[in-house]
């Protein structure tokens, strides 16, 4: 889910919490999965085959549509990091990190203008020991999860001026802008935008004003 | 107050009237509510909230007149009446043309002009209404219809129901099932729409908007029924235009918007319901209960307000009591050697869709402007002078006719449009697919015109030399182009393209031995998406790695070349558009990856004649200019029109043998032409001529209630389905199916020739 070399200092960090505010300041200062690439053949043909694949795929459809492929080619589940592109698209199994990863990359190949988005959500204490267990058999770090929240990573896809829809690679759908709490709800949201409009301006996803690069609750 | 509520029937496909009731309830707990339906067997009758019940029998049986005087009788007495069924809203409103102030339905006026597809009177709100076009026109253009569409369409009912037709053959059947269940041929094709689904409800009085309601299906039944859905507030810029319409319309009762939202945000109309729908109480749940507004609208009695409950609602199931007075009828007895139940719905609605056509004919006003009487197709004039040639009374049929003056028009075209689209970096050629037809006269034709000889066997690569063709001339392709063995020339070939990594190895020794030569070597790609049982599959990232590393091996002094061959007749020619885009990026990937550039691209196929000889030329420009733009190499493109070419340049004439009239009006004539000389008869249409005996001037067949049977003692011998013979036509005569030049041709065969 992270970058391997993250995680210590990301523990200690939510050690040092006492009373934590919002839910997603467990995870203030975590950034976002970037797949690496071995600058090499076995990384780029990777990355031209998930490319030229997503076209095929889209099957003549709009090109804002999901990439709902590449979740039913890769279930969601425990997959160690760091990762490279020869690594990833070899897997059964991927996280959101990857699925996100994955999701930014195609997005943008299409030409459209799409952004990392991490998400903290809500769940349940039963959903999260679950998630532990099966990410600790597979010796994979689990500090995504937290009593009955989780972080999560999606993509923001900028769909109009300034709006935008948000792609849950992992569940293969877009994430409901319209949902207030409850199970599976989202309860914080960063996207991540470096362009100076984006910055000044921030984005409208559904009915909500979302700014940028930072952290910001749902409800 | 009292309150009579139809459409009761609560099944996996459910009517409104449980849902109506159960607001109704809520907004007016003292109200005498009263369930109407035509069959004991609809289980919503047995709903708690059912003070009386008025079953009647079924409408098949039911005295219309006797019952519609007894419902004005409820409605003059104070009784308000909500339809919760299309078709008994549609009856009423031909009992009460200028409606009746406690009759909650729609005028006949309304219904009118909210026929489907095209709702006309939706055109002022911000939505869109998917292509279609009436059933009635020739099925030569629906077949083009559907390839325009890529298969993805819809054959709709006039009512309801609908049936993906993604093949030609499933769509005669679905058309013999919708005309038949609903007693009517004014069916539509309607191109289908992905996106999300999504209605508005809306509930009027006298013209008067009382409110509206918008839902996003959030879980849906296989058949696509609303399972669950989230509930908000109509969009303002919706709303108004909506105002205006019910005002326009002088609607009352409920009403119902069905839209796909589809990626970029457009809402598209597929139909307005002449009433509430049947998640109707999931809005009430979400605290807008509109059957109730239309309720206090129309009696002037307060309802109680609704209170918000949540946004979203879902379904359960439920089992409930049934009503001492109304015990399960028995189950119907099961035809002696057959499966399962009647599925008819149980109150014979089918039936009163028959008998309100009788009433109205016009009451169903689908797309008729664009209606063409009888479906008689347009034939190209080079058809009539070709068959004018023969002398048809002298033909030994079945025969094909070979359409010599159509055939040479075709490649003639064709060769110049190929010099056309040629351009002083690449030159553009065509290649005639042998296997389509190996007929001499066309394969001596795409000679003549410049074309190349496209081979799948060595056979065929003989075939070509045969007529004329120079080995430099001819490619070769397909996975068994070894067979027969010892048949490769020893000369240079203009191309080969191999079909697997194995294929690839071979053809690499074969040049390293001298056992073969070829100008360009390439590959052929398996399009990934779309099913093909053919070339280098790129549906992993193994499966490419694979691929990228056998081209590697490929000996450099041989120009490299990629060839994809989908055909668009069976995908649809925007979608093969696509894939030739898709293809494109491909290529450029294994241009990267290998360091090997591509100097011929090679796409097929498999083009039915209209698409490919009738489309606008600039898409074949641009497409020249795409392959430039991103594969800069390339110095030569092949298209491979396939059947383009050949279908239209022959014939097959038949005689009539038998003519059967039956009492149902179905007329069966045995024909001795048969499924073995036209085995394409269930892929695609064929234009049928028929000689008049007395003017002698061929006549075109239009659709009709005949079966043209073949001579085969098969159950499947049927080589054409409801078409009209013209008046006079007798055994004996000849029956000319146009357009079977193609594979019907190549692939015919001698079944019961003896």
């Amino acid at each position: 889910m992270y970058l391997v070399e993250v995680e210590s200092a990301a523990k200690d960090q939510a050690a040092e919490v006492v009373a934590p505010g919002a839910p997603s300041d467990r995870w203030e200062e975590f950034p976002y999965s970037r797949l690496s690439h071995h600058g090499d053949r076995c990384c780029e043909m990777a990355r031209q085959w998930v490319v030229a694949m997503d076209f095929a795929q889209l099957n003549g459809a709009s090109v804002e549509s999901g990439p709902r492929w590449l979740r039913e080619k890769y279930k969601w589940g425990p997959s160690p990091w760091p990762m490279h592109w020869c690594d990833v698209v070899e897997r059964d199994t991927i996280d959101c990190g990857a699925h996100a990863a994955l999701a930014l990359e195609v997005f943008a190949a299409r030409g459209l203008a799409a952004f990392p988005a991490q998400l903290v959500q809500k769940y349940s204490k039963e959903a999260t020991d679950q998630w532990r267990g099966s990410w600790e058999a597979e010796e994979v770090s689990c500090h995504w999860l937290d009593g009955e929240h989780i972080y999560h990573e999606a993509t923001a896809v900028l769909v109009g001026t300034g709006e935008l829809k948000v792609w849950d690679g992992s569940a293969g759908s877009w994430v409901n802008p319209r949902q207030r709490g409850g199970y599976g709800s989202v309860l914080s949201i960063r996207v991540f935008a470096d362009s100076p409009e984006a910055i000044s301006n921030g984005f409208r996803w559904g009915e909500q004003r979302i700014a940028a690069n930072r952290w910001q609750q749902i409800g | 107050m009292k309150v009579y509520v139809s459409g009761l029937y609560s099944g996996g496909n459910p009517q409104p009237g449980v849902g109506i009731v159960r607001s109704v309830r809520q907004g007016f707990p003292f109200a005498t509510i009263v369930g109407v339906e035509y069959s004991n067997r609809v289980s919503g009758i047995h709903w708690e909230d059912l003070d009386e019940l008025w079953i009647q029998r079924p409408w098949s049986e039911l005295d219309l007149d006797a019952y519609g005087a007894q419902v004005r009788g409820v409605l003059d007495e104070g009784g308000l009446w909500i339809s919760g069924s299309d078709l008994e809203a549609m009856w009423l409103a031909s009992i009460f043309p200028d409606g009746h102030r406690n009759l909650l339905a729609p005028p006949n006026g309304a219904f009118k002009r909210i026929t489907k597809p095209s709702v006309e009177a939706a055109d002022k709100l911000p939505v869109e209404v998917p292509t279609f076009i009436s059933t009635d026109l020739p099925d030569w253009e629906l077949h083009a219809f559907c390839r325009a569409h890529n298969w993805r369409v819809w054959l709709k009912g006039p009512y309801y129901d609908a049936a993906r037709t993604p093949t030609w053959d499933r769509f005669i059947a679905a058309r013999d099932a919708l005309t038949k269940v609903w007693s009517t041929d004014r069916l539509f094709l309607q191109a289908h729409v992905s996106g999300y689904e999504e209605s508005v409800m809306l509930a009027a009085y006298q013209g008067e908007l009382l409110g509206c309601v918008s839902m996003r299906k959030r879980d849906i039944t296989p058949e696509g029924k609303t399972w669950a859905g989230d509930v908000s507030p109509v969009d303002p810029k919706f709303e108004e235009p909506l105002r205006e319409m019910v005002r326009d319309l002088n609607w009352t009762g409920g009403g119902e918007l069905e839209m796909v939202r589809d990626a970029a945000g457009q809402r598209w109309l597929l139909e307005m319901n002449p009433r509430f729908p049947a998640w109707v109480h999931g809005a009430t749940i979400a605290g807008h209960n509109l059957p109730a507004l239309l309720v206090q609208a129309a009696a002037g009695v307060n309802a109680r307000r609704a209170k918000p409950l949540a946004s979203e609602f879902t379904r359960v199931v439920l089992e409930v009591p049934v009503r001492d007075e109304f015990p399960l009828p028995a189950l119907p007895e099961p035809f002696a050697g057959a499966i399962g139940h009647s599925m008819k719905h149980p109150s014979g609605l089918t039936s009163l869709a028959e008998r309100l056509h009788k009433a109205d004919a016009e009451l169903i006003g689908i797309a008729e402007e664009e209606a063409v009487a009888d479906g008689i197709p347009q034939v190209p004039e080079t058809f009539l002078d070709d068959i004018a040639a023969y002398d048809l009374e002298r033909l030994q049929t079945p025969e094909f006719l070979y359409m010599g003056s159509t055939a040479e028009q075709l490649f003639r075209r064709a060769g110049e449009r190929a010099h056309r689209l040629s351009t002083n970096e690449v030159q553009v050629v065509s290649g005639y697919s042998i296997k389509t037809n190996p007929d001499e006269r066309l394969i001596g034709l795409a000679l003549e015109n410049g074309f190349l000889a496209e081979a799948i066997s060595l056979l065929e690569v003989q075939k070509a030399l045969k007529v004329g063709f120079r080995p430099d001339q001819v490619i070769l392709n397909g996975p068994g182009k070894w067979w027969p063995e010892g048949m490769m020339p020893k000369e240079r070939l203009h191309a080969v393209f191999c079909d697997s990594v194995a294929d690839l190895d071979r053809c690499v020794d074969a040049l390293a031995t001298g056992e073969m030569d070829s100008r360009h070597v390439g590959i052929r790609i398996r399009t990934p998406n779309v099913v093909s049982r053919f070339g280098i599959p790129l549906d992993s990232p193994g499966t490419f790695r694979a691929l990228v590393e056998a081209v590697e091996r490929l000996p450099a002094h041989v120009a490299f070349g990629v060839h994809f061959h989908m055909a668009s007749s069976n995908i649809g020619v925007a979608q093969w558009w696509h894939l030739f885009e898709s293809m494109l990026k491909w290529c450029r990937a294994i241009e990267q990856l290998t360091g090997r550039t591509i100097e011929i691209l090679d796409m097929g196929g498999g083009w039915f004649p209209d698409d490919w000889h009738s489309s606008d030329e600039s898409r074949f420009v641009r497409a020249v200019e795409r392959v430039k733009a991103v594969l800069p190499r390339v110095t030569q493109i092949v298209s491979e029109p396939g059947k383009a070419m050949a279908q239209p340049s022959m014939a097959l004439a038949m005689r009539i043998l038998e003519i059967q009239e039956h009492e149902d009006d179905s007329i069966e004539a045995v024909v001795d032409g048969s499924i073995a000389e036209l085995p394409m008869y269930a892929f695609q249409p064929h234009r049928i001529l028929r000689q008049c005996g007395e003017s002698g001037a061929l006549q075109p067949l239009g659709r009709g209630k005949t079966h043209l049977m073949g001579r085969l003692c098969m159950e499947h011998d049927i080589v054409a389905t409801n078409v009209a013979l013209p008046e006079g036509t007798r055994a004996g005569d000849v029956l000319i199916f146009c357009d079977a030049g193609g594979y019907d041709r190549s692939m015919s065969y001698v079944f019961g020739r003896g």
